[in-house]
């Protein structure tokens, strides 16, 4: 009973190292103050009202929201069907080819956006906007054919198969059977690669410039000039928005599985 | 399956995928790779990767950056390996509840996380505070801005993922097989080092390979919590690059970091039991 | 011509080589023929070949006299019911059951009399719209079957459908389906591993071994006269003992096993074709084996390693000069500590193979 006291201990401990933070910077958030203090003093709502009036934020917020929507959109195209190979078919060289599909999950975020930036601002001239759209659904890539995977392992082969037997095409019998059936985890993987999108700092510090900048870049933009509990704010809000994302998702899907 | 009919479909399934990321992720690397070596006249050389490696402030952010991962890869191992070993145990709702604030740190905004720790790090932060008026310090000490401050920026946002590793490698593991090993005489302690470890080690290898090479590129940490004071790889290269306007500095930077990763995953991937057979 | 005709197939390969090589198998209209035999016989093989599933990288298929090979399985007009049933589980079972008819656009007044009719067939009126999750295992089989027969199909192929459902249940189905196969008059295909199964439904028994035909003929063939030594194994002819061929000739075969004599008065296929000196096994029943405590003619000297009581049978475990043999008797014959037996098998019982080394 001793050690399973420690272990409690330990978990505790975990936690607390883990949420507190989260804790911190929503009571920091509320202060009336200009300098950041802990424990913040005074009681105000004078942050949340500044956050909404800068409109560099309101700005970037929506570009990481169509940013993260199209990319999304475009892995989950690409990777659906990589999924579905990878779950019915065997094939020759196919250890090699699940690699290479991963492969974007591997290398540094930092110097995919880097990689990107050279490539194709310099060389081809490629606008920076379609560069940033480009980059993140490279690295949502992965997250999209992972978490499809996972879901179509748990899809019976049979079924798809007595559809075709009652006259499907295959293609058919993958939208009218395959796709309502994996619905859950296609939720999922939005979610995940967008999510992913959404907080993604490395791939997005090299494709940004004049006029195209997401979310959290201009946030690191703005820390580096002003140190008031502004950020506070806006990361309480986004912390409260991912709390809620995440509680019901994980409740619905069981999204921990996926990750 | 008729050969040729599998061949077209899985050309018609794998095609937009297999070109998308040929164009749009292997090529820039490729490009970036060879840009590296190219000479100033045309042919190779090497003459950019001795300017940087015999850098002494390369070397040294080399080594600090490989020394932090050394750091928490452990610590995250000695608080993991508990936790998620007392998260498979509990009930089903409890276990849920748990779930989802252990993704937490993995979810949110890195920058709204990493920068919770300037509140409680900062030079009037919780830390500073509770000390000085307690009387321990005079001053407010340093603590932004320090390998420390980056070294447990990191670890909150790493601790989650070997965890989640490490569950889902225990869930494989039956309570039966767990229980015989108790009924055969181990301890609990004894059945754990004997029994569960074993059998997680492949989950343990793999959270080990995510954090280590995790903390080698991570970039929003070390950037908000070390600054350009306390630079790691991946600050010193976007310092390079968008800074100092250092390209070729940075692209070698780049390279290097990727075959850092590279070794240490494929390197780590080495000890699965399998391979050690 | 046979209502189905594969020709000269090679199928389904795994790492390289074929499961199916140079398959042949005729099915004739109305039938219900069982492909029996363990796993990775080949019989899931034959049965996908057939629906399209697998396409025979080689030979012919032939089904009512239309060539089906080439031809993907939704164009194909045959019906499947599968081990773990495979129902949508986002469709009610009414639109499991119009799934197919809507795809083979049969005019949509017609859809709901069809599907009345085929639900009052498997006894489902009522469950309409149920979703599968709702349903118990039996009744999933049925909107399977359901399902499948409401197409029309020229031929309905069948996976292990009843491995399952509980042994209740199973006998309940089974029974129901040898009800549908009449009054259908629908050719089915039944793929099986359970030797009752396919004695207790099939018109015709095919047994499978190692992708070839090992023997095909009437559950009564079968079970009383199998052709080779794979075939006994499997239907029960679980005793052996190894011998050598002494005399074949009007009587019966004579047949040597260590210093005794034995005789057999069947005549399987392939026995009289074996010379004399031959090495033979010899196969029979544990339960046509008697177990008798002096010598008699036809009988073998064994000794009993242990009885093991079960009310209305004994089951013994004996060897015979080191070969392990079971015999199961009503009640008990011989006390339990009588070392030194006779075993006795009736010449009638005894099945005399060439002993291919297995």
């Amino acid at each position: 009973m001793k050690n399973s006291k420690i272990l409690l201990l330990i978990l505790i401990v975990m936690f607390v190292f883990l949420i507190g933070p989260f804790i911190v910077i929503i009571i920091s958030s509320f202060s009336s103050q200009t300098v950041m203090r802990f424990p913040p003093e005074g009681f105000s709502l004078r942050w949340y009202d500044k956050v909404l009036n800068i409109e560099m934020f309101r700005t970037t917020f929506w570009m990481s929201l169509k940013t993260g929507l199209a990319a999304t959109f475009t892995a989950l195209v690409l990777g659906v069907p990589v999924a579905y190979t990878n779950v019915k078919y065997r094939y020759p060289g196919k250890n090699a080819l699940e690699l290479f599909f991963s492969s974007p999950a591997i290398v540094p975020g930092l110097v995919v956006g880097f990689a990107l930036l050279r490539f194709f601002i310099y060389v081809s001239g490629i606008p920076i906007l379609l560069g940033l759209y480009l980059g993140h659904t490279a690295i949502l890539f992965p997250y999209t054919v992972r978490v499809v995977s996972a879901s179509l392992r748990n899809f019976d082969a049979g079924i798809e198969e007595a559809a075709v037997s009652l006259g499907s095409s295959p293609l058919h019998a993958f939208f009218a059977v395959v796709l309502p059936n994996i619905q859950s985890g296609l939720i999922a993987a939005f979610i995940l690669a967008f999510i992913t999108s959404f907080n993604n700092v490395p791939v997005s510090l090299f494709l940004t410039g004049p006029g195209v900048a997401t979310l959290p870049i201009q946030m690191l933009v703005y820390m580096e000039y002003y140190f008031d509990p502004t950020i506070s704010a806006l990361s309480s809000i986004i912390i409260v928005i991912t709390v809620i994302i995440v509680q019901s998702a994980e409740k619905v899907l069981g999204i921990s599985k996926y990750m | 399956m008729n050969q040729l009919y599998l061949k077209r479909t899985l050309v018609l399934l794998l095609g937009p995928g297999f070109v998308f990321l040929i164009i749009f992720f292997f090529s820039p690397l490729v490009f970036v790779f060879l840009e590296s070596f190219k000479g100033p006249a045309g042919g190779i050389t090497f003459s950019r990767y001795l300017e940087v490696l015999t850098n002494k402030q390369f070397q040294h952010v080399f080594v600090r950056t490989l020394k932090m991962a050394l750091i928490i890869t452990p610590i995250a191992v000695v608080l993991g390996y508990p936790s998620a070993y007392l998260m498979t145990k509990l009930a089903p709702g409890k276990k849920s509840i748990l779930m989802s604030l252990v993704i937490l740190p993995l979810m949110t905004s890195p920058v709204a996380r990493t920068y919770a720790w300037i509140v409680i790090l900062g030079k009037y932060g919780i830390i500073n505070k509770t000390l000085t008026s307690v009387g321990i310090l005079k001053e407010p000490a340093r603590l932004m801005y320090t390998e420390g401050a980056i070294v447990v920026g990191l670890l909150q946002l790493f601790l989650p993922l070997m965890v989640l590793t490490l569950v889902s490698a225990m869930e494989n593991v039956s309570e039966e097989i767990e229980e015989a090993a108790l009924s055969l005489g181990s301890g609990r302690i004894g059945s754990f080092f004997r029994v569960i470890v074993p059998l997680s080690f492949d989950g343990l290898i793999m959270g080990v390979t995510l954090v280590f090479t995790g903390c080698i590129t991570a970039y929003v940490t070390p950037a908000i919590l070390g600054g350009a004071k306390v630079l790691t790889l991946s600050t010193l290269m976007r310092q390079e690059a968008l800074v100092l306007m250092n390209w070729e500095a940075a692209t070698v930077i780049a390279v290097i970091m990727i075959i850092t990763t590279l070794i240490l995953y494929n390197g780590l991937r080495f000890f699965k039991p399998g391979n050690l057979a | 011509m046979s209502f189905i005709q594969l020709t000269n197939i090679d199928a389904g390969y795994v790492r390289g080589k074929p499961v199916l090589k140079n398959f042949h198998l005729n099915v004739e209209q109305g039938e219900l023929v069982s492909l029996l035999g363990p796993s990775g016989c080949g019989k899931t093989t034959t049965l996908r070949t057939i629906a399209g599933f697998i396409m025979a990288e080689k030979g012919k298929v032939v089904i009512g006299g239309k060539d089906y090979t080439g031809v993907p399985p939704n164009k194909r007009n045959i019906g499947l019911v599968f081990q773990n049933y495979a129902l949508f589980p986002h469709l009610s079972v009414y639109e499991n059951v119009a799934y197919g008819l809507k795809r083979r656009k049969v005019p949509k007044e017609l859809i709901p009399g069809k599907i009345k009719d085929v639900l009052n067939l498997v006894s489902l009126i009522g469950y309409e719209n149920r979703l599968p999750a709702q349903l118990s295992g039996g009744q999933r089989q049925r909107v399977a079957l359901a399902r499948s027969i409401v197409i029309e199909p020229d031929l309905l192929l069948l996976d292990e459908p009843l491995s399952n459902l509980d042994a209740k249940l199973r006998d309940e189905m089974r029974a129901e389906l040898s009800r549908l196969q009449h009054q259908l008059g629908i050719t089915m295909i039944y793929v099986t591993h359970d030797q009752i199964e396919a004695l207790s439904l099939s018109s015709r028994i095919i047994v499978m071994n190692e992708g070839t035909i090992e023997q095909m003929g009437t559950p009564q063939d079968i079970y009383e006269r199998p052709e080779t030594p794979f075939v006994a194994r499997f239907i029960g002819f679980d005793n052996h003992l190894k011998g050598k061929m002494i005399r074949n000739s009007e009587e019966g075969i004579r047949v040597a096993v260590g210093d005794t004599e034995i005789l057999s008065t069947r005549k399987s296929g392939r026995s009289s074709e074996l010379q004399i000196g031959d090495a033979v096994e010899v196969f029979f029943r544990p339960d046509d084996t008697e177990i008798l405590d002096k010598k008699l003619p036809n009988t073998v000297e064994a000794h009993i390693d242990y009885a093991n009581y079960q009310g209305n049978t004994t089951q013994y475990s004996l060897s015979v000069e080191g070969t392990a043999i079971r015999a199961i008797v009503a009640g008990r014959q011989v006390p339990y500590n009588a070392e030194k037996v006779w075993i006795s098998i009736p010449a009638d019982k005894l099945i005399i193979e060439e002993d291919r080394g297995h």
